[in-house]
């Protein structure tokens, strides 16, 4: 029987006191007059509970930045200031704004909302310079969000034929590939974050939530049954390693120079299960790519660093765009899925990332931010919040769901708004996106110092 | 009574209201430490009245840091830091000042709308207060502009647009080229709405009821109201249409372009729901689109329906940013439409998903230059009233707007600025704006009296045209209709290349 898509949400709140973007801070100057307390509709300033004629220490984590404390203070006594830990979070495409908005995606599985319009730069680097189109009057949009109208995210990787055979009698004489068919074009890939034990548990249980999959080494991996969710990546040259995995949906192999061997192993051993290759994009991917979609390869898994580049610092926004168009031209564009994984920090990166030729993406170091990583420059185990002994599989596990969740509504709130009803034909579609490029030149050329 | 800004210069028809939000915000933090012994040489020597010492206080009182010059303090004599006999005073940058604000409004142009809200006095062209920090658009653009020489006289300089173009129908001049953006009730209290109504009545331009119903409050400012119908539909009736001057069809908001409206359940006070014909704390959505619309020939059939109930309006049609907005807008003007209205997707005021404001539909500054040469090349530019919104913060975003070819702007946040509102975003939920201007909250709502509110939004249409006389004086130009479409005096900074970091 047929059954809508649904993730399922549950609060799962940080343990302890949350993180606060302002530092409220009360000076010496204070007489304790509580005129804050009536100001803040946040409930951040408070009489001390032990003793009432004072006022108690701030509480900066419900401070929403109205400065309306600040401005009724008769004493001049606080001030609010972005919260010096806040600031240092992150680094390059991991900014704070994003890890902040990742921990309340992760918190309450809701998409973020507020008032008073768009607050940030005008472009940036990368995805930062596109923007995706919408439809109005001639091309109505799709109500998608709120269930009146069904958009469908499902994606499906692996090879399509060309065309299909029958014979006289009308029996389809082509072999159908197999496939594998995603409720959403998210992919947990765990290989290149390290993990706890049960937050690895729990993220690979969040892939079974959603319907999706994860990657997970082969070696080492669990034993095969505990999850049909898993795709085990093989090493190069190692593709009859735990000889215990059977009948996984999809395996993958790192890019070697003995690839087409590794390749042929895993089909004998697979039988018809889509093998995937991982590459490391670098200057030129868009040739490897085309070659690899020349073989039996069914997917190719194109690695780009945590920043979301290519080793040579093209972004992935162009460099997706190379491969689709070199696959398009070489006629190869079906014969082989495309999963573009890292540098996905922000939800909209999932949209772009499709309409940039990817079939779907993968989630990493966003995973770990869900359970309390603040993506620093210098990872350090020892003081990180998501390698805690005590984070438990359950709470990691609805962080992630609770996150990809939030990632998918907004994902429905895109195409909802380009009038799209499926994410397979989001794939490739720059014509329904808008570039900075082009959209600068078309209107600034005429102008002095324009384009 | 619009034309009397023309005839005065030195009017005292403005007046300024107490400095409430200025008094508190400062740039510079002025801290004095323990060591403080209260012997009152600051006092004695500060001639900006920062440090006070009150007859029979014993302690000098907290240093009033609004008043300081800051740093540039240092070269003169009585710079109190300096002659501290304690070493007590310091000066700094104050982390609330830097702490407000973001790229698209810094805190410099909030305190600039204020500053032009309480005094009603323009800022200087060049003031930073003009140019947010956003890195593109409006912010990478510029007049240039010779020095201004000599005076002039506001009263001989024309800022008035029309609002119908079309060679049929109700004739409509607004002396300034802004009205206000649509605005519901529930997204916004009662007393915002009455505020909006009576500065624009004052001026002679308008304001929009959004989407949220015809509080009868507005009534006796139903010449200067825009009824709004929204996809919803939510208050709209016979006489809230057949009261309106213009009536304006909601098809997009910049703020989600593409998504439908929503009221949250906390907004949604009895008072509100009665307004909308809704049961009060649920959750309200508009769909999107209309339902009703799948072609430019639905659209039309909706203009008609308009026009048969109300023969004397003009026909606003309200449209997002898409890449083919330049169709979207040569239908709605065959359809009937006297105003095509953009609305950018970088502007807004209500509450919206975070992926939509960055990430669907272009900014304005795209849309105008694409719809106004497109419009010139089907030869009709001449017939459509184009009014641009979503993202105009300034009264130099307005010029810069009319030079890419609009005719005029439709401002809503600048207007929640110039009322006290800090763009803290969290208006959205809960009680909504601590500020008490987009709340319904009865309690929030009376931090704000209706005068003050309306003077401020007064004060700052007043700033705004003395800026544009300002510019369209060394411009060489008396009127602003000449303005329009005038790429040729923009300069454009840097090459796109050199904007990506």
């Amino acid at each position: 029987m047929y059954e809508r898509y649904h993730v399922p949400k549950k609060e799962m709140p940080p343990p302890g006191v949350p993180f606060s973007k302002s530092s409220v801070i009360r000076s010496d100057r204070c007489m304790n007059c509580g005129r804050c307390k009536d100001a803040c509709v946040y409930g951040v300033h408070e009489r001390d509970a032990s003793d009432p004629r004072t006022m108690a220490e701030p509480k900066s984590y419900l401070c929403k930045n109205c400065l309306r404390c600040v401005e009724d203070c008769p004493q001049r006594a606080l001030s609010v200031e972005l919260s010096p830990s806040y600031l240092q979070l992150g680094g390059g495409l991991w900014t704070p704004q994003r890890i902040f908005t990742i921990w309340n995606e992760a918190w309450t599985g809701k998409i973020p909302v507020f008032g008073a319009g768009y607050r940030g730069k005008f472009v940036g680097p990368g995805y930062d310079s596109m923007w995706t189109d919408m439809s109005e009057i001639v091309r109505p949009t799709r109500d998608g969000i709120h269930g009146r109208e069904f958009i469908s995210t499902s994606v499906d990787l692996g090879k399509r034929v060309d065309y299909l055979e029958f014979d006289e009698a009308g029996r389809l004489m082509t072999k159908m590939p197999d496939f594998v068919e995603l409720p959403i074009p998210m992919v947990l890939d765990l290989t290149r974050i390290d993990l706890t034990p049960q937050a690895r548990k729990g993220l690979m249980q969040a892939a079974k939530t959603l319907g999706t999959l994860f990657m997970a080494q082969a070696e080492g991996a669990l034993p095969n049954g505990s999850n049909g969710s898993m795709v085990p990546v093989f090493a190069p040259g190692r593709t009859s390693a735990n000889p215990d995995l059977s009948s996984p949906r999809m395996v993958e192999v790192e890019h070697s120079s003995d690839w087409r061997s590794d390749l042929r192993a895993l089909k004998e051993r697979f039988g018809g299960t889509p093998v995937g290759i991982r590459i490391q994009a670098r200057n030129g991917v868009e040739r490897e790519v085309v070659e690899l979609a020349s073989s039996d390869v069914d997917v190719v898994h194109i690695l780009y660093d945590e920043q979301g580049q290519e080793v040579d610092g093209r972004l992935a926004k162009d460099s997706l765009m190379a491969v689709n168009r070199a696959l398009a031209t070489a006629s190869l564009r079906e014969r082989v899925s495309i999963i573009a994984g890292g540098g996905l920090a922000a939800a909209e990166h999932v949209p772009k990332s499709l309409i940039c030729g990817a079939d779907a993406v993968t989630m990493e170091r966003a995973l770990k931010v869900a359970l309390g990583c603040q993506a620093c420059a210098d990872c350090d185990k020892d003081r990180c919040m998501a390698d805690r002994e005590s984070v438990t599989s359950d709470w990691s596990k609805w962080r992630a769901v609770n996150l990809i969740g939030a990632w998918r509504d907004q994902l429905l709130e895109v195409m909802g708004a380009m009038g799209m009803r499926e994410a397979r034909r989001l794939r490739g579609e720059i014509g329904r996106a808008i570039f900075f490029e082009e959209v600068e030149k078309d209107a600034f050329a005429g102008i002095k110092g324009g384009a | 009574m619009a034309t009397r800004f023309f005839e005065s210069t030195t009017e005292d028809d403005y007046s300024q209201v107490p400095p409430q939000l200025l008094k508190r915000m400062s740039r510079y933090r002025v801290a004095r430490a323990d060591t403080c012994i209260n012997c009152g040489t600051c006092a004695s020597l500060c001639p900006y009245g920062v440090h006070r010492r009150v007859e029979g206080h014993v302690s000098i009182l907290p240093p009033a840091d609004p008043k300081c010059i800051g740093p540039s303090c240092a070269s003169n004599s009585f710079y109190c830091v300096k002659n501290c006999p304690t070493g007590s005073l310091s000066l700094s940058a104050n982390p609330a000042f830097t702490s407000m604000g973001d790229p698209r409004w810094t805190a410099e142009m909030i305190l600039g709308t204020w500053k032009m809200a309480e005094s009603g006095e323009p800022l200087p062209l060049d003031h930073q207060a003009n140019t947010g920090a956003s890195g593109g658009g409006f912010d990478r653009m510029s007049f240039e502009l010779p020095p201004l020489k000599g005076s002039f006289d506001p009263g001989s300089i024309s800022t008035a647009i029309d609002l119908n173009h079309r060679k049929e129908g109700t004739r409509v001049r607004i002396p300034i080229p802004v009205y206000g953006g649509g605005m519901s009730f529930g997204s916004i209290s009662q007393r915002t709405m009455l505020a909006r109504a009576m500065a624009a009545k004052e001026w002679g331009t308008f304001t929009c009821t959004g989407e949220g119903g015809y509080p009868e409050l507005l009534i006796p400012y139903k010449e200067h109201v825009i009824t709004q119908i929204a996809t919803g539909l939510f208050g709209v009736r016979e006489e809230t249409i057949k009261r309106a001057p213009i009536v304006e069809f909601k098809y997009a908001q910049g703020a989600k372009p593409g998504l439908g409206g929503h009221l949250l359940y906390e907004k949604n006070t009895p008072d509100v729901a009665r307004m909308r014909e809704a049961v009060p704390f649920t959750n309200l959505f508009s769909p999107f689109p209309f339902h009703s619309v799948y072609s430019v020939e639905d659209h039309k059939k909706h203009l008609d329906w308009i026009a048969s109930v109300n023969p004397r309006a003009l026909l606003s049609v309200k449209v997002s940013t898409p890449n083919d907005v330049e169709m979207v807008a040569v239908g709605s003007y065959y359809a009937g439409a006297h105003i095509v209205h953009l609305d950018g997707g970088y502007g807004g005021t209500g509450a919206a998903p975070e992926i939509a404001k960055k990430n669907i539909a272009m900014p304005i500054e795209y849309a105008i230059p694409k719809v106004h040469r497109f419009l010139e090349k089907e030869g009709i530019r001449e017939e459509v009233t184009l009014i641009a919104s979503g993202g105009v913060r300034t009264a130099m975003d307005v010029a810069k707007a009319i030079a890419l070819g609009a005719d005029g702007v439709v401002i809503g946040t600048a207007e929640l600025v110039a009322l006290g509102c800090v763009r803290c975003a969290n208006c959205e939920s809960g009680r909504g704006c601590p500020r008490g201007i987009a709340t319904t909250d009865k309690e929030l709502e009376q931090l704000n009296q209706i005068p003050i509110l309306a003077r401020r939004l007064s004060n700052l249409y007043r700033s705004w045209r003395l800026q544009w006389c300002e510019l369209l004086f060394r411009l060489d130009m008396n009127d602003l209709r000449q303005l329009r479409g005038r790429t040729d005096l923009l300069r454009y900074a840097g090459t796109p290349g050199r904007m990506l970091p």
